[in-house]
């Protein structure tokens, strides 16, 4: 497959230069007076940024002869932008990887197996957690921090309604019942329940863990038939029209910021959302802003499970593969890196980092590490990285909603045209 | 050839009632236009709660800390560097699109040689490819050239004459001046070089100041390609330094990002009113047809 | 594209002047004036145009390396493919309704902005003030913010009785709502019909009054066929920019192309495929079914031109 692509991206050079300025397809060389330069990119915020920025000049002080260069861009456009650098065969040498990243990029030769290089440690994370950065039984990728699904709401108000408080073991039967009651309740002064959750494959994947089943089999084939989607999707499209989740025109205001979901705009009580970004909602709930687990199957199965926030990979090209190799470990398993880091990426994957940097957190990093706490070892192993060609199958299954929640097509019709779409991205 | 003097178009001429009427409407439809501009404004003085979730045009209080934020710079890049980046590129895109467009649309409207239709065909087809569409292919070039992460990608297309727009506008205008401008330099004895210089160019003057103005406005908005091409934070320009402030996957900072797009905005402002002038005044001296 | 499409820009006859130079040296003038376009052309155009041809025939995952299948992407466009057609029909109603009204504009305001004498400076830049902007994401949230539900645009029509509620949120409204965030920023044209205008010479407006021709006879008879080339070169790259729409869209709809994909216009969707899906090959086909329909509609518009823009240039060669 590396060979393969290679050679094609040669050819593809070869093409596009007309034998004019070629300059060769191996990679470059050290860098100038035998220091070592390595690039690295991650997507995030300004205080990620901050952080990350601290903790590499921490680890070149300590390797004076390795210098990293280092850029950050938002989540969407780094997708783009890193995707165009892969494609032309100049990928940095060390990046921050999306789960769904993980499986083409390997595939595809772009990532080095980390797995050959001992500089690198791994022992200090969960086996299961560490399992998603693996393909083919090498070690492509490692996850840097985990985050958790949860339901965030304004309890101040869910009391109010004289709704009970959600428990441990809800399952999605209290949800739903909750959900009505919260939007028919008048102190609720017309706010719906919480966010259509027929829009979102996050939530659809816990569902359907919750009934033993899976997005993706272990052979990388739909985990799930047309029926399974149907029936979610004829489930919340009832909610929504008994009111008990937001309309079609609230849903389709999301834009993967928290301001603009439901809760954020104030017309809902609760909101299916990642731990980490639960924290926005502080500034626009208050103080009533709890966060309970997600329901559970009619059989007590939880869905629930810690997923990779984020990964560290490195370049297959790279020339400095054991610099890279040290970096990543540095990143991942040093404890004064760890605590200059904090929870900026999610709660640390390294168990004794985890340990040290939880009683140091503050503010909603703080609730973030409780909710998670009182899942600890309680939780069945996270799915393996998802297939190529899902890259696309979120944002599929949010439009293809979107024509079940507008009523231009029946749960049904939409459940076939998904279907249709993914077994084509699949390639099945 | 008579100086023309400044033109009176008809509605000029009616009495001053018709006058009022007419600067009546302009600042009504104006106050509808500037109405958004004034929310983008507003907003950046908004308090984090109120950026995304309020509707209403002022903020509760006014929230100056979004400017001091901005202004503190991103990822350790201070906003003068920013700001340095940012000018630098524009101004390299005006040059070489003033320079390079210029003289291309010269052999097209005044110039005959072999396949001049045919290349004039391809020039307008070069204009109707989705850019998204060759973006992969271009990044190999300009990777194999050594030039990523340098400003050449976002500067030496336009000293070739890429932005084959502004080659199509200076050629429309170009058409519109009198043969006998270049015969009567021709038989002063002046080459085709001497007649471009002192003859065309002068008289092209208001469609090189449109191409100036447009050029920098949109290479100064051109998000994507400085994304694209430019990997060192010291790099980065005002453009791309403002969405990093945006992320989907954690919080992100809106005020501050409105307050730097603010801010981001007063160069071509100052651009725009620079120059702006000399758009109609140096077409109306010009003396255009005798 | 064909050469048939677009005529050379000299329809004039051949210089008069053509004659005294030696054909050989005004030949090789030219080349030396070309010769940065060439290059920038050949390099930086055709050959990324070139591969991307290719790529539309190929399965081209942007990792692995391009695997031919003809017409496969093609086929499936054109046949399989329902949210293709969507993606058509949006970008049609998005020309159809922001060509025609942002010209429109720009040409009434020039206007307007030609017969002030005072305050020139003022209105051109105020009116250009909202083009400066671009579709940067910071007026994409405002763009949100009013024309929400309950949002500035809301609150006036309910004021007036008319209640449709959020645009950006209804399948119907949201493309209208984008569309006019590009006729907003109209001052690109208007900047272009200024200079055009004030190419008209002032003597035919002075003749006409003398022959006691109305406002709209003036307006008809001399602004009309004097500013067609101006007025011809705005159409041509509206149209032509109009089909490519891209940004005002990904801005409006959060990069979504929603609700229920009625803002999912056609260059939005061909960056889906292309980078988010990751199907380059299908994104390239969908690129060159466009300049093909692009270079159709500019064809007939060159043809069109013959018989409505005039030449100021073939004028004068004529009154002689």
């Amino acid at each position: 497959m590396r060979a393969n692509r290679t050679r094609a991206s040669c050819a593809l050079a070869l093409v596009l230069t007309l034998g004019g300025t070629l300059t060769g397809c191996g990679g470059d060389g050290g860098g100038p007076g035998g220091k070592v330069r390595l690039q690295f990119t991650w997507w995030g915020n300004p205080d990620r940024a901050a952080r990350t920025e601290k903790a590499v000049k921490l680890f070149e002080r300590r390797h004076p002869d390795i210098d990293i260069t280092t850029s950050f861009a938002g989540f969407d456009t780094y997708l783009a932008k890193l995707a165009t650098q892969a494609a032309g065969g100049d990928a940095p040498d060390v990046m921050q990887l999306d789960y769904r990243q993980i499986n083409q990029y390997a595939t595809s030769g772009i990532l080095l197996d980390l797995g050959e290089h001992p500089e690198l440690r791994s022992s200090e994370i969960d086996r299961g957690l560490l399992a998603t950065g693996a393909v083919d039984g090498k070690q492509y990728a490692l996850p840097a921090a985990r985050g958790t699904e949860t339901v965030a709401y304004d309890a101040a108000l869910w009391r109010k309604a004289g709704v009970p408080a959600p428990t441990r073991s809800w399952t999605w039967d209290d949800w739903s019942d909750a959900m009505r009651k919260l939007s028919a309740a008048k102190t609720s002064q017309g706010r719906v329940g919480s966010i259509d959750p027929g829009q979102s494959e996050d939530v659809f994947e816990i569902w359907l863990r919750g009934q033993g089943k899976s997005l993706y089999t272990k052979d990388e084939k739909l985990g799930f038939t047309e029926d399974d989607l149907t029936r979610y999707w004829e489930w919340s499209n009832g909610l929504r029209k008994q009111g008990a989740v937001s309309p079609a025109e609230q849903t389709t205001l999301m834009d993967g910021t928290v301001e603009n979901t439901p809760l954020g705009r104030q017309k809902a009580i609760a909101d299916f959302n990642w731990d980490a970004p639960v924290s926005g909602y502080e500034a626009i709930v208050g103080k009533g802003l709890k966060m309970a687990p997600m329901p559970v199957g009619e059989d007590g199965t939880a869905g629930q499970y810690f997923k990779p926030s984020m990964f560290f990979g490195a370049s297959a090209k790279t020339a400095h593969p054991k610099q890279a190799a040290q970096f990543i470990d540095f990143l991942l398993n040093d404890k004064e890196a760890g605590a200059i880091l904090g929870a900026t990426r999610g709660i640390p994957a390294n168990d004794t980092i985890r340990q040290d940097v939880l009683p140091k957190l503050e503010g909603f990093d703080q609730v973030i590490s409780t909710y998670q706490k009182q899942f600890e070892g309680k939780l069945k192993d996270p799915p393996p990285a998802p297939p190529k060609g899902d890259a696309s199958l979120q944002k599929t299954f949010s439009r293809d909603y979107d024509q079940v929640s507008y009523e231009h097509m029946s749960p049904r019709e939409a459940a076939r045209d998904y279907i249709t779409e993914a077994k084509a991205e699949l390639r099945q | 050839m008579t100086t023309a003097p400044m033109t009176t178009a008809p509605a000029a001429r009616r009495r001053p009632t018709g006058r009022i009427v007419l600067h009546i409407c302009l600042i009504a439809v104006l106050l509808v236009m500037l109405y958004p501009l004034a929310w983008l404004l507003a907003t950046s003085f908004k308090p984090a709660d109120e950026v995304i979730a309020s509707l209403k045009l002022l903020p509760s209080h006014f929230e100056w800390g979004n400017y001091s934020t901005a202004l503190d710079g991103v990822n350790e890049v201070s906003v003068g560097r920013l700001l340095w980046n940012s000018l630098l590129i524009a101004c390299g895109a005006v040059l070489g699109n003033v320079i390079s467009c210029s003289l291309a649309a010269y052999a097209f409207a005044r110039l005959r040689f072999r396949m001049r239709g045919p290349l004039f065909a391809f020039m307008i087809a070069t204009i109707m490819l989705p850019h998204h569409a060759i973006l992969i292919p271009q990044y190999i070039i300009f990777n194999q050239l050594g030039m990523v992460n340098t400003y050449w990608p976002m500067i030496l297309p336009k000293f070739l004459a890429t932005d084959a727009f502004f080659v199509f506008l200076i050629v429309q205008f170009m058409r519109g001046l009198p043969r006998e401008l270049e015969e009567a330099a021709r038989i002063d004895g002046c080459g085709p070089f001497r007649s471009f210089f002192s003859v065309i160019l002068p008289l092209t003057r208001p469609a090189l100041i449109t191409t100036a103005i447009f050029t920098f406005i949109w290479t100064w908005n051109d998000f994507f390609t400085q994304l694209i091409y430019l990997f060192e934070p010291e790099k980065f320009t005002l453009t791309l330094a403002l969405r990093s402030f945006v992320d989907a996957s954690s919080q992100s900072a809106f005020g501050p990002m409105f307050a730097m797009s603010v801010f981001a905005l007063l160069p071509i402002v100052l651009f725009f009113l620079a120059f702006q002038r000399f758009l109609v005044e140096g077409m109306a001296s010009s003396g255009l047809k005798g | 594209m064909t050469a048939t499409a677009t005529r050379p820009p000299d329809a004039a006859p051949p210089a008069t002047g053509g004659r005294r130079t030696p054909k050989r040296e005004r030949q090789g003038a030219a080349w030396v004036f070309l010769s940065p376009w060439v290059l920038g052309a050949a390099v930086l155009t055709l050959l990324p145009m070139a591969v991307s041809l290719y790529l539309s025939f190929t399965d081209y995952d942007m990792f692995d390396a391009p695997r031919w299948i003809g017409f496969r992407n093609y086929t499936q466009m054109f046949t399989e493919d329902p949210r293709y057609w969507r993606s058509v029909i949006t970008t049609l109603t998005y020309v159809v309704i922001a060509v025609p009204l942002q010209l429109l504009l720009a040409l009434a305001v020039a206007i307007a902005l030609k017969s002030v004498r005072r305050g020139k400076g003022f209105y051109r830049s105020a009116f250009y003030a909202p083009s400066l902007l671009g579709a940067s994401m910071s007026i994409a949230l405002v763009w949100r913010a009013i024309f929400n539900d309950g949002g500035s645009v809301d609150n006036l029509l309910s004021g007036m009785g008319i209640d449709i509620g959020g645009w950006i949120n209804k399948p119907g409204w949201a493309i209208l709502s984008v569309a006019l965030l590009t006729i907003w920023q109209f001052g690109a044209p208007m900047v272009i019909f200024l200079a055009g205008l004030q190419q008209i010479p002032a003597e035919l407006y002075e003749a006409a009054a003398v022959d006691g021709a109305s406002w709209w006879r003036q307006f008809r008879s001399i602004t009309i066929p004097m500013l067609s080339p101006v007025l011809f070169f705005n159409l041509v790259l509206q149209m032509i920019q109009a089909f490519q729409v891209f940004t005002p869209a990904f801005a409006v709809s959060a990069g979504r192309g929603g609700p229920a994909d009625s803002t999912l216009v056609y260059t939005l969707y061909l960056y889906d495929r292309g980078f988010t899906a990751s199907h380059m090959g299908y994104a390239s086909a969908m690129a060159w079914a466009l300049l093909l329909a692009i270079g159709v509609v500019t064809a007939v518009l060159f043809r069109t031109s013959r018989s409505w823009v005039f030449y100021a240039n073939d004028n004068d060669e004529g009154a002689r």
